[in-house]
């Protein structure tokens, strides 16, 4: 059986989702002797024109030209993964959908704009349909491994859809709010294992908001630790402008 | 077994003597206001004037993430029990946390025992320390009667001034403190000063709700459709703090995590909580919980209700951990006792 052949690409991001996959160490070595990668433009200059077993997509479909690539990515794919904020969510891109899109255009490329067409920012799993994703801004490497392995599996694999909270509890950090700092953490999808959070940081939400968050008690929660509910949630749309959130 | 007291001054030579022998776990300071158990590696980390720890020392016993087996199917489903656990001591270990262990205890040794569990269990020792007075307004355990200790532990120290008095429970007790030649034998003014501290206690450690031990179970029989359940759903982020800091939340999920080659792997136990929206879906994607309400009376219940019908006892240790780290204020206490209030109201 030969090695599945595996690609990388890349879409509107700042390629740091990849640089955490090179970042791998003794991990991608072991990685690359389970698969083979036949493209990869931030390690490999090669391309390869055949079907690919698994093509792995990093950022947001923000013009027509990137809707096509991703749409002949799948076409050409047996599976794909979007990995990374920007691919799984829009991620930061998505804060151009608050503002008009001439406004961008003149704001970014002055009276030159109509060179440079753009269109709102989307995930891609809005353009396609996709088997695996790995959320996260950058992505969390030791969860890419678990996705990755599930995918050469043929396996499903569920993204937690519990608070980032349960994780940092596990890893016994001491709560944010505890000490008067706002987090997204009660209303951001685990699966990160805290890692801001263990590092001194608050959680920013670049996961994604819950599927079910309970808004209306965050807004209670910022409020009692003094804290500006408006603001605050206003600071989700750093990486969740462009995805939709229910709120029940 | 004959107790003995340490002078103050020769304890960090106790811990020391123990260090030498065991892995010593501690509570150690973790925030302001927060502690945590942890592997020590010298005797002034050990905080013993600690509030209740952010996770109970159940995280021992049941690590949040826990290897059951490791497999290999390159020739056939080859698996092999996985159990890494060296003789360790927990000092400092308040009477709640105890109690905390007690009802695992009778979880994880009912048939069909958990194995894992027996094994940790079996090699962890306990040395307990007394509260003389409330740690914060959290507690309850005035209320569920755990403030003084009632078996559970190979050795529980109290503070007596310039001693500490050793209630030696076990063997493995008497064992640790042959350790160390400092110990004098307790005495019988020794053995009085324990009894009066124990009775005075009693006065400072009163129940601190309108609700008494004894009218629970009936709060609990008529309690299940009350509205205070809507109320404190409206609060909860369903962050799952509460039962993940919780001493007897036990309630875990198993994965396989397979190495690169898919033949190789290990089953691993994770812990996980009855407030996860997930927590109750089945195949088919049926959820038994799918309202927050649901979902916290759950939690109230599998405390004050469901453990004394199947184990005769109540698995709140009145630690007051759920409430403490409820950044939603959604306090125990509270609970319970609008909860009687509401009888007659819909």
């Amino acid at each position: 059986m030969s090695a599945p052949k595996v690609a990388f690409f890349d879409l509107a991001c700042c390629e740091g989702c990849q640089l955490q996959v090179a970042n791998l160490g003794e991990e991608l070595l072991d990685l690359l002797g389970h698969i083979e990668v036949v493209e990869f433009r931030e390690l490999m200059s090669e391309k390869w024109d055949g079907e690919y077993d698994l093509a792995i997509i990093e950022g947001s479909v923000t013009n027509e030209e990137a809707e096509e690539k991703v749409k002949e990515i799948r076409r050409r794919s047996k599976m794909v993964m979007a990995y990374g904020a920007c691919a799984v969510n829009g991620g930061i891109n998505g804060i151009k959908n608050k503002t008009p899109m001439e406004e961008n255009g003149r704001i970014v490329y002055g009276d030159r704009f109509k060179d440079y067409p753009s269109m709102p920012t989307k995930a891609v799993g809005d353009i396609i349909e996709v088997d695996y994703i790995v959320p996260g801004c950058p992505i969390y490497p030791p969860e890419f491994l678990k996705v990755l392995k599930s995918a050469l599996a043929g396996l499903e694999y569920v993204i937690p859809d519990h608070a980032v909270c349960v994780e940092c509890r596990f890893n016994e950090n001491e709560c944010m709010y505890e000490k008067g700092i706002n987090c997204m953490g009660p209303i951001t999808r685990a699966g990160c294992n805290s890692w801001c959070l263990n590092n001194g940081n608050r959680c920013y939400g670049c996961r994604g908001l819950l599927s079910n968050p309970n808004i209306h008690g965050a807004r209670d929660v910022m409020k009692k630790y003094d804290l500006d509910p408006d603001v605050i949630l206003k600071s989700i749309d750093m990486y969740n402008a462009a995805a939709g959130g229910k709120d029940e | 077994m004959k107790d003995v007291l340490l002078k103050k001054e020769l304890f960090d030579g106790f811990v020391e003597a123990l260090m030498n022998s065991y892995k010593v776990a501690a509570p150690t300071r973790r925030g302001d206001k927060s502690f945590a158990f942890d592997f020590i590696t010298n005797p002034s980390e050990v905080c013993l004037d600690h509030i209740p720890t952010i996770l109970p020392p159940k995280k021992y016993f049941l690590p949040q993430h826990e290897t059951l087996l490791e497999y290999d199917t390159t020739e056939g489903q080859n698996m092999q029990a996985f159990v890494e656990i060296e003789p360790m001591v927990i000092l400092g270990v308040h009477s709640c946390d105890i109690a905390g262990i007690q009802c695992l205890n009778h979880v994880f040794m009912d048939r069909p025992k958990d194995y894992h569990y027996q094994a940790r269990h079996d090699k962890i020792l306990l040395i307990g320390y007394e509260c003389l007075r409330k740690c914060d307004q959290y507690a309850s355990c005035g209320l569920m009667q755990t403030h003084t200790p009632t078996g559970g532990y190979d050795i529980f120290m109290t503070d007596m001034g310039d001693h500490y008095y050793f209630s030696i429970n076990t063997f493995a007790g008497k064992g640790m403190v042959q350790l160390f030649e400092g110990f004098e034998p307790a005495d019988t003014v020794a053995e009085k000063t324990l009894k009066k501290l124990r009775s005075d206690k009693k006065k400072l450690f009163k129940n601190e709700t309108d609700v008494s031990l004894a009218e629970i179970p009936s709060i609990f029989e008529w309690g299940f459709d009350s509205h205070v359940w809507d109320r404190t759903a409206e609060k909860c982020l369903s962050c799952g703090n509460c039962t993940n800091v919780c001493p007897t939340c036990y309630c875990f999920d198993v994965n396989d995590e397979p190495e690169l080659n898919l033949a190789k792997g290990r089953r691993v136990r994770v812990w996980d909580s009855c407030q996860n929206e997930t927590f109750a879906i089945i195949a088919g994607g049926e959820n038994f919980r799918p309202k927050r309400a649901q979902r916290t009376r759950h939690r109230f219940f599998r405390k004050f209700k469901y453990p004394v019908m199947r184990y005769g006892k109540f698995f709140c240790t009145g630690c007051g951990r759920c409430s403490r780290q409820c950044m939603a204020s959604i306090n125990l206490k509270e609970t319970i006792s609008n909860l009687k209030r509401s009888w007659g109201e819909i």
